[in-house]
Formats: C-alpha cells, sequence, structure tokens
C-alpha cells in the first residue's frame, strides 16, 4: 500500500509519501495560498514526481494540519499532535519530548516508549513561541532567513530581550538597534526569546530524553542553540528527513 | 561643602545587601547557627521568627525572564508569583529552612504552595488565615488567636520557648527599624529631598533581607550623614508611586534618571516601601495582641480593603494624608499584570487623585519592563504635567 | 450512530424557578418588599429573617447569564472597560458592573429590561480577591448602596476550630440590626431558622443527586447540571428548592435504578474543571455526539453548591459523601445564636468550593477521588482566565492527576468573557486528545 500524508499548515504545505515498508518515495514543500485545494494538488503533483508515481498508485491519503477542510479528499484525518508523536517516534525512537515550532503555533507531545501519546500541550494565546514571529524580527534586522540562525552563534553576550510580549519586543529590538547593539547579540536575544515561551509550553509535558524538534524553526540553528541553553539538556532534530516534514510523514505512518 | 548622597557608606550598604542578599543569609546561618524562614507577604508577623532566633527573609524577584513556572502555575497569574517561584526552583533559596505564608491575595499563595511543595530544602512551612476583612472589629480577637498557635508551631519547630521577654526585644528591635524608617521618610517632604525613590526602595528591602539590628544601626549613621547631604539633582515633579512589590531598579532609575523632565518619587504607597513598615506595635500586656492590633491595622494591602457597612477603603484615607504631606504632585500606578486587588481599586483611586488634582499615569508591570516604551509614556506625562504649569 | 441526550421529566420545573427568581428581583419594590444583592455565596438565610418578601439577586449566576448571552455581555464588558475597569478581572464581575452602568437587567430568557434594579442593602462575603470588593465598587457605581461583607477566609473545613467559627458568627450577628436599621424591619429568628434547615437540606440533598452520577450509564451529563446546581446559588434558603431537589433526587434514582443513562448510548466517561465557558457550551454537546462521551460533573459542579463530608481528620485523604443535614446530625436548631453558628460552621465545614483554597494538596485529592469514586476515564480541564478562585491549582493538579495515570487534557478559556475562547483551538485539543487515547468518532 502507498500512502500520502498531507500537512496543510498556514504558510506551507508539506507531503510525504511512503509504501508499505515505510520507506520515503518522495516529498515536497511549498508555500500554502490563498487557495488550499490548488496548494494541495501541486504539493501532491510535486510530491509524486519525486516518487515518479502517479495519482493511482496512491492508496491512501491522511490530511493533517488543517485536515479534511482543506483536503477534502482525505480518507481520514489526524490532529498535528499525533501526526508529530507519530512522525517523531518514527525518525527518532529515543524521542520522548517532541517539541514542534510552526508558523502560528508550537506544541509539545510527550511520546511513551511505545510510541504512544502519552501528554501533550499546545501553545496558548501566545504568538511568541512561533514562526511568524521569526519573520517579524529579520525584516527588522534585515539579515535574510538563512543567516539569522547562523549569526546569533556569534555573539559575545547574552542581551535580555526584557518585553515580554511580541508586540513590545518589535519596537525593543528597534531600540537595541538604535543603541548600536551588533546583530548577532540581537539576533540571539531574539531567539533566546523564543526558546523561553517554547520552553514554557514544552515544560508542561516535562522535559524527558531524548528532546527532539521538528518544525520548520528546528533548521534554524541558532533556535537549537537557545533551546539547549534553556532547557539545559541536549536537543536533537531528525537527520533521515527535514524537521518540517515530519507531521506529514507522521499521518502517512498513520495509516500503515 | 554638603556631601553627596551617592557617596555614603549607608547607601552603598543597603545596595549591597539588596544585591547579595542571598550571600548574606548564607553568611548569617554560618554565623549565627540559626534558621532562615522565607515570608511572601508583609502580613508575616515577623518579630515572632525574630523571638525565636529565626531570620525572617522576604522572598522576592530577580527579574529576570523564566519558562521553569509554567507547567506549575498559570499564566494568568501575575509576574510576582511566577518570578518568586523561579528563584526557588532554580535553587536560588537553597539555604532556606522554612517558608511562611500569612495569606492575602490568591495569586502569592499558589506560588506559595508550589514552593513549598517543590523546593527540596523547606523542612518546614506554615499557612496562616490571616483575615482578610481587616476593616471589621472581630478581625483582631481572631488574629490573636492565630498568632498564638503560630507561636506554638514556631516554639515547636526551633525548640525554644518565646516569652515575653523575647518578644519584647524582637519587639522593640522592628519598632525601632520602623521609627527610623519613618523619620528618613519625614526628610523626603522637604523641597528638596535628600534621597530618591530608588535610594528608597534600596533601604527598605534591604530591612527585608537582613537582621534588623544592623539594619538599624546604619540606619542611625545614616539619619546623621542626610543632616550634611546637599541634593545635587533637580527634584521635578514630586510624584508618589503606588503598588506593592516595586523593586525592579530598571524601572526606578528610569523616571529618575532616564528622563528629560525632572522628576523624583517622595513617597511610595507599597509594600518595598511605606507600606511595609509604617505603623508601630503599641505595647501592651498581652504582647501577642499588641502584635496582632499592629498587622490588623496597619496600612492595609487592597486584597484586604473592602466595606464592612460603610463605604470606605482605609487605604484611600491614608493616600489623601500623604498627597497633602508630601506635596505629592503626580502619582505613577505601577501595577502588577493581573493584579486583581490593585485593578478593583484603581478605577476608584483615580478619582481619589483626579479630586486632588495629582495627575496619575498607570503602568503595567511584568517580570521584566518594557523600558523604552515606559520612557515614552512617562516622559509624555511629565511633559503634560509641565505644560500646564506654563499655562497658569 | 446518533448519541441523543434524554430529557429530565422535573426540568421545566427549575427553569420556571429560575425564570420566576430574576421576574421577583425586578418586581420586589411593587408591593413593597426588599431588595439585596450579593455574591451567590452569601449566607443567603440571613437576609431571610426580614420578611417573607425578601429578594435576592446572586452575581456570579446573573454574570453567567449575561455570559451565555453573548451580545449583551459584550456590551457590558465593552462599556465597562471604558469605564478604565482591567479586562482580566472576573467577567462575572464585569458583567454586572456592565449591567449597572448601562442601567439594563437581563432576565432568564435573555429579555432585557430598563432600569437595572436598585438594591436596598449588598449582603456579601468575602474569599477571593475580588468578592468583597466587586460589591464594594458597585455600590460605587450605583452611587452609594450600603455594603456589608464577612470574612469568611479562615482556612479549611477540617482545620476548624471554635475561634474561626466565632469569627465569622460575630460579623453574621452584627449584619442583622444593620439590616434592621437600612430597611426599617424588624428581624424575625423564625424565618431565619426556617431558612437555616432549608439551606442545608437544599445543599445535602444536592449531594446525594451528584453521588447517583457514580453509576454506569450516568444518570446526568454535566450541561443539564448546571442549570439544575443553580437553584442553590439563588435561593437555598426557600424550603422550595429543597423540594424541587428531592423531587429530582426521586427521577434520577429510578434512572439509575433502571439503568437508565443520560445519554442513549454512553462509551467514555470523563470530569471537567472549573467553571464552563458558558458561550461556548456546544462543547459538552460536541463530546456527546462525536464520542458518546457524558460528562459526569466537576468539583465546581459538585461543590459549589453542595456540602460534601470533605477532607478528613488528618488532612489527607477527601470524602465524597452528602454532608449531615441537622436533622441527621442529631442537632436542633432552636434560636439565633444556634442558626448562625450553624449555617457558618455548615458553609465553613461542609461547602466543597471553600476548601481548595487552602493548599493545593487539598485541590489534588479533591479531583483524583473525583475520579476514582465516579469511574471517570479521563480528565478535561477548562483553564478558566475568568477566575483567579477556580483556576487556582489546576496545573499542579494536572500534574498529579498525569503522574497518576489519569489522562488529562486542558484548553483555555474564559467563563464569562466570550472574547476570550478560542472555539477551533478547543476543539482541537479534544480531537487530539480523543485520538491520543484511542477513541474514534461515532459519527
Amino acid at each position: 500500500m502507498t500512502v500520502a500524508g498531507i500537512d496543510v499548515g498556514s504558510k506551507f504545505t508539506k507531503v510525504v509519501i511512503l509504501n508499505d515498508s515505510k520507506e520515503i518515495l518522495g516529498y515536497s514543500n511549498i508555500r500554502t495560498g490563498i487557495d488550499h485545494h490548488k496548494t494541495v494538488e501541486e504539493a501532491i503533483k510535486e510530491a509524486l514526481k519525486k516518487a515518479d508515481l502517479t495519482r493511482d498508485d496512491i492508496n491512501k491519503y491522511v490530511a493533517t494540519g488543517f485536515g479534511k477542510i482543506s483536503v477534502p479528499f482525505a480518507d481520514s484525518e489526524i490532529t498535528q499532535v499525533v501526526a508529530a508523536g507519530k512522525g517523531a517516534y518514527f525518525v527518532w525512537p529515543t524521542a520522548r519530548t517532541v517539541i514542534e515550532v510552526g508558523a502560528e503555533e508550537s506544541r509539545a507531545v510527550k511520546v511513551g516508549e511505545d510510541g504512544n501519546i502519552k501528554d501533550f500541550a499546545l501553545a496558548d494565546k501566545c504568538a511568541a513561541g512561533a514562526g511568524s514571529f521569526v519573520d517579524a524580527m529579520v525584516r527588522y534586522l534585515e539579515v535574510p532567513l538563512e543567516e539569522f540562525g547562523r549569526i546569533s552563534l556569534e555573539a559575545k553576550e547574552s542581551v535580555p530581550m526584557n518585553a515580554q510580549c511580541v508586540i513590545f519586543a518589535e519596537s525593543e529590538v528597534v531600540s537595541l538597534l538604535h543603541a548600536n547593539y551588533p546583530k548577532p547579540e540581537i539576533s540571539r536575544a531574539i531567539h533566546d526569546a523564543i526558546a523561553d515561551r517554547v520552553a514554557s509550553i514544552a515544560r508542561r509535558v516535562g522535559i524527558e530524553d531524548d528532546v527532539l524538534l521538528i518544525g520548520g524553526l528546528a533548521n534554524d540553528i541558532g533556535f537549537i542553540d537557545s533551546m539547549k541553553r534553556e532547557l539545559g539538556t541536549e536537543v536533537y532534530v531528525p537527520d533521515k528527513i527535514a524537521p518540517e516534514l515530519v507531521p506529514a510523514l507522521g499521518a502517512a505512518i498513520a495509516e500503515l | 561643602m554638603g556631601k553627596d548622597v551617592e557617596r555614603l557608606p549607608q547607601i552603598k550598604q543597603f545596595r549591597e545587601w539588596f544585591e547579595k542578599r542571598h550571600e548574606y543569609a548564607k553568611e548569617w546561618k554560618k554565623k549565627n547557627g540559626g534558621k532562615v524562614i522565607g515570608y511572601y507577604c508583609t502580613y508575616c508577623p515577623e518579630e515572632i521568627f525574630y523571638a525565636a532566633g529565626v531570620l525572617p527573609v522576604r522572598i522576592l524577584g530577580s527579574h529576570e525572564p523564566e519558562s521553569i513556572t509554567r507547567p506549575y502555575l498559570h499564566d494568568m497569574y501575575c509576574p510576582f508569583c511566577h518570578d518568586t517561584l523561579a528563584q526557588g526552583l532554580q535553587g536560588r533559596y537553597d539555604y532556606l529552612d522554612g517558608v511562611m505564608l500569612a495569606q492575602s491575595c490568591l495569586h502569592m499563595r499558589q506560588a506559595y504552595f508550589s514552593f513549598a511543595d517543590r523546593v527540596p530544602n523547606i523542612e518546614w512551612s506554615y499557612y496562616m488565615p490571616f483575615p482578610h476583612g481587616v476593616n471589621n472589629p472581630y478581625a483582631v480577637e481572631y488574629t490573636k488567636a492565630e498568632f498564638e498557635k503560630f507561636k506554638a508551631s514556631v516554639e515547636e519547630w526551633t525548640g525554644t520557648t518565646i516569652t515575653n521577654k523575647e518578644l519584647d526585644e524582637a519587639i522593640e528591635v522592628y519598632n525601632k527599624n520602623r521609627e527610623l524608617m519613618m523619620k528618613v521618610f519625614e526628610l523626603r517632604k522637604a523641597e528638596n529631598p535628600p534621597i530618591t525613590g530608588l535610594h528608597a526602595m534600596e533601604m527598605v528591602v534591604s530591612s527585608q533581607m537582613v537582621d534588623k539590628r544592623e539594619h538599624n544601626e546604619v540606619l542611625e549613621s545614616f539619619l546623621e550623614d542626610l543632616k550634611d547631604v546637599e541634593p545635587n539633582r533637580e527634584t521635578g515633579t514630586r510624584l508618589m508611586l503606588i503598588g506593592s512589590e516595586d523593586d525592579d531598579r530598571s524601572f526606578l532609575e528610569m523616571i529618575e534618571h532616564g528622563i528629560n523632565y525632572p522628576a523624583t518619587f517622595v513617597y511610595e504607597e507599597n509594600c518595598t516601601g511605606a507600606r511595609y513598615f509604617w505603623d508601630l506595635v503599641r505595647p501592651e500586656e498581652d504582647r501577642l495582641m499588641a502584635l496582632a492590633k499592629r498587622y490588623v491595622y496597619r496600612v492595609p494591602c487592597p486584597a484586604k480593603d473592602w466595606a464592612v457597612g460603610r463605604l470606605f477603603r482605609r487605604r484611600f484615607d491614608h493616600i489623601e494624608e500623604i498627597i497633602k504631606d508630601y506635596n505629592v504632585q503626580g502619582a505613577i500606578i505601577a501595577q502588577m499584570k493581573f493584579c486583581d486587588p490593585h485593578e478593583l481599586d484603581i478605577p476608584s483611586l483615580r478619582k481619589l487623585f483626579e479630586q486632588y488634582n495629582v495627575k496619575h499615569l498607570t503602568l503595567e508591570l511584568d517580570i521584566t519592563q518594557p523600558i523604552g516604551q515606559f520612557r515614552t509614556r512617562v516622559e509624555a506625562f511629565l511633559e503634560a504635567m509641565g505644560e500646564e504649569d506654563l499655562f497658569f | 450512530m446518533e448519541v441523543k441526550v434524554r430529557p429530565l421529566d422535573c426540568w421545566d420545573d427549575f427553569k420556571k424557578y429560575r425564570k420566576k427568581y430574576y421576574e421577583n428581583y425586578l418586581e420586589a419594590k411593587d408591593k413593597g418588599g426588599i431588595r439585596w444583592a450579593g455574591s451567590a455565596w452569601a449566607f443567603d438565610p440571613v437576609p431571610h429573617g426580614l420578611g417573607e418578601d425578601v429578594y435576592s439577586l446572586t452575581g456570579e449566576p446573573y454574570g453567567a447569564t449575561c455570559a451565555f448571552f453573548q451580545d449583551f455581555s459584550r456590551e457590558c464588558l465593552e462599556n465597562i472597560e471604558r469605564q478604565g475597569v482591567a479586562r482580566d478581572l472576573c467577567g462575572y464581575m464585569r458583567n454586572y458592573w456592565g449591567s449597572i452602568v448601562l442601567d439594563k437587567y437581563l432576565l432568564a430568557d435573555g429579555t432585557l429590561v430598563e432600569p437595572f434594579p436598585k438594591p436596598d442593602f449588598n449582603f456579601t462575603i468575602h474569599i477571593c480577591c475580588s468578592h468583597a470588593k466587586w460589591y464594594h465598587f458597585a455600590a460605587e457605581l450605583e452611587g452609594g448602596i450600603p455594603t456589608y461583607a464577612v470574612d469568611i477566609s479562615v482556612g479549611p473545613g477540617y482545620m476548624l476550630d471554635d475561634k474561626k467559627i466565632e469569627y465569622v458568627v460575630r460579623q453574621l450577628k452584627d449584619a442583622i440590626p444593620w439590616m434592621e436599621k437600612i430597611t426599617g424591619r424588624e428581624y424575625n429568628d423564625e424565618l431565619l431558622i426556617k431558612a437555616v434547615y432549608a439551606e442545608a437540606d437544599a445543599m445535602s440533598t444536592w449531594a446525594k443527586i451528584c453521588k447517583l452520577n457514580q453509576a454506569k450509564p450516568a444518570p446526568l451529563e454535566e450541561k443539564s447540571m448546571f442549570s439544575l446546581y443553580v437553584l442553590n446559588l439563588i435561593n437555598r434558603g426557600d424550603p422550595e428548592v429543597a423540594k424541587l431537589y428531592y423531587k429530582l433526587y426521586d427521577e434520577v434514582e429510578s434512572r439509575v435504578k433502571r439503568g437508565i443513562g443520560a445519554l442513549t448510548y454512553e462509551q467514555f466517561r470523563f470530569l471537567t474543571d472549573n467553571p464552563p465557558p458558558w458561550a461556548f457550551l456546544k462543547v459538552y454537546r460536541y463530546l456527546e455526539k462525536e464520542y458518546a462521551a457524558v460528562s459526569l460533573g466537576a468539583i465546581y459542579t459538585f461543590g459549589l453548591g453542595g456540602g460534601w463530608i470533605g477532607m478528613d481528620e488528618k488532612g489527607e485523604k477527601w470524602i465524597w459523601e452528602p454532608a449531615p443535614t441537622p436533622e441527621e446530625a442529631g442537632v436542633e436548631i432552636t434560636n439565633r445564636d444556634e442558626a448562625l453558628r450553624w449555617t457558618a460552621e455548615y458553609n465553613l465545614r461542609y461547602r466543597a468550593s471553600w476548601q481548595h483554597e487552602y493548599s493545593h494538596w487539598i485541590r489534588k485529592q479533591e479531583t483524583y477521588q473525583m475520579v476514582k469514586d465516579w469511574k471517570a476515564d479521563a480528565m478535561i480541564m477548562h483553564l478558566n482566565r475568568g477566575c483567579e478562585l477556580w483556576n487556582m491549582s489546576t496545573l499542579e493538579v494536572r500534574d498529579y492527576l498525569v503522574k497518576n495515570h489519569v489522562p488529562t487534557a486542558t484548553y483555555e478559556g474564559n467563563m464569562a468573557d466570550p472574547r476570550d475562547f478560542d472555539e477551533a483551538r478547543t476543539f482541537n485539543v479534544i480531537d487530539s486528545f480523543m485520538q491520543s487515547l484511542g477513541i474514534e468518532k461515532i459519527s
């Protein structure tokens, strides 16, 4: 059986295609447009191309993220929590604390030895621990997104962000720039602030090794570094697959 | 040539005690071999601890962002309870033998419970149901009964007996501390007060961190030296600070030193200020009754200030007096985010200020402050006040 | 399969009583009656002694009704916020103040009338940071209403002693001449005694009804229970209320005997925590329809208006057994002093929702024992930003439950401020939770 897992996020739509032996045949990651149905079709098309397959080869579609609303033809849908947990356990069987930072929301999932979801926590009413905050910050710093994480590692000292709220944080960054703080220090401060908020959510399920980061922000080496320091423990990122694809993978796994 | 207050050794000492509070407590333990108790709220009858040879220190925060409390204490509770609990969970209070809370607000109560439950070195904890109805005539007798139970518990914990002798000694030390600080505050009625709000805060908070006998010695020489101090800054607008625990230095520094318009705090109506030490213990035969009266009748925390028959707030009566006595021109209401007791008073408090033509500005405090945004607001506030004088 | 909720026979009686209650307050002055306002936790029997025509408006149920009718609630909230009132304060209170400021009164069926009826006096208690100050500010908004608040924060029931009870009794004793002076009425101790007996009867009977929900299938579901317990929060000093509860008890007991559940199909049992998000009770119906999941109750539903034994003497375990009425306790109340003492002690000792403010441990035991006794499969907690008292200790309780292998989910919301509720996110939490437990949707 060949299964396609489709994760429709507010910023990106991801597709992962697996076969019976749970091998990754193809995948895609494209920007979510205003027309979700159109985006989904494009994403599937691209993943199929990579897999050298056609629509007829797919036996089942599983949707997560926005779910069936965006993928009306899906055979089943699973919640993001379950998708994250299952996907993480598959790519990293020793993962016990899975932290996903998406564009709009963060979540933490506690996974048991058997791969079952034991507990979870979702971000409550706060944008400071989400990817969209990064987008805003990168604009102020005027650095390319790819550089944003790397330069934070060059910081020689920690400059605390005093504002607890994203809205205030934006103008605080402007103040720091005017006060001539170097960009690496400011970048580190921003990453630390995000890590602080994300850690708050993760702590609710309890920090247990291994801690695995998934979702788009797991590509940011500055963020990984901030999380390590905040949690005081090693933090891993999947190596078999891009971290933002893990929930789509988890959706497909759910059906196999 | 007058003295510069910043160079006074006492100011340095207050600041050192303020900054190195944990080191002080650890030293004290080593030197005295006694127990150290952390208390949360200033309704704690410290004299009873002191009489048993225990050093009471106030648990305050460190104004650093944290995430460690979030699994145990919901985000909707105030920054102070998160900050203080974080100190405990991070091991900064690893020298405390016990914690105590004389109940006041709900937020602090939760932080206290989690602190007592989770900080491993806490061997003794005591929750005192101190009355909220401090404006009703039966609160004193009830409080006295609670103090009796409390005293017995402290005796059992420390293996001591607290007689009238020890209580009298403790009351004497504490009363002296209160009197001396009241004398310092008196000096701020002057047209050019010799100290700023920042100095006052460090003086009061350091008193909450150390053996008050030592603090009294420093206060006495402080009062002497203050006679020779010549203020070297413009007083500017005379401000009153309304709040709870306002020990964030960056906040006070910004207002008194970081703005183009001069301003000075001449009185702090909060519990890291006057509310901590205003009102003495008046001696009577029944020492516990004397203590009960002092703590019930002191200027109340907003959490306990409400109507019993008549519509009045005792704290407001006190504020009215201070406005007149200290010639207060403006008020900064520094409200801890999510603090219900203050929020319930603030609309009526604003009306009171307007009655007396005292301009007011409300700022919401968090664990750390957005100094940039606050500066803008305070500057606009002070500037507007100045403009009014221009057109008088 | 379609899961339906079975209606109760005495449902209409409860609805009628509640409707009449709010009308009585409105019409009180038509025949020269007395109006008083206060917390639902105020010592309700005391003003009963002023006569047979004494009508109350309890603040929290009124605030909840406002929240249910969202549009009016928004209007109240926005108006009072314009007066400088902070947004994170108790939602019930802001709805009530908003009503005063708008000068509009909401009846149980959503009808709005003007003006907002003015009470002769405010009589309330103080337990959370808001309670007494609520009515203090309300009195100011109304131009100065005589206001008397009773301090009851003397610690948990199992630690009561004579001095604590005396402290509360003396305050109540003083309230009576104060009320006489304001109303010009002569106090009638017989009416007080009658009301005190009625209060214990109503509260203990509600507890007995809640206990019946331990049966499988559960004869009641929580959404309906909200409309049933509330009578103890509006007028428990009226013997009619206890009578209605006897009637309800008989009906529920009959269901248990015949094995009839509140839902036509029950596959999952859960408990909740905190007052619910009043504007979004659809959450309960969603769980019933999609998952045949029955909500059995909560500390809130059982304990807000119920009398329970509570913590044992040592303060170790919680006992969910109904509290004794005076008859059951072998106590005879013959005069004012005895009446005041009984009502003070009964409430301080047995009112379940006056216990858990004094330690995390009490709330943990209260909750965990409830899960065991009511045979719940899980706990779904409403992290209620609208009430600081009810949301106390909830995260510590959550941690305790998870460590003791009780599956627990949480969703954020606000009992009384509809703007603070995220519907999509809440349904996501519910679906994620059920999925993680392997519970499939029925539909």
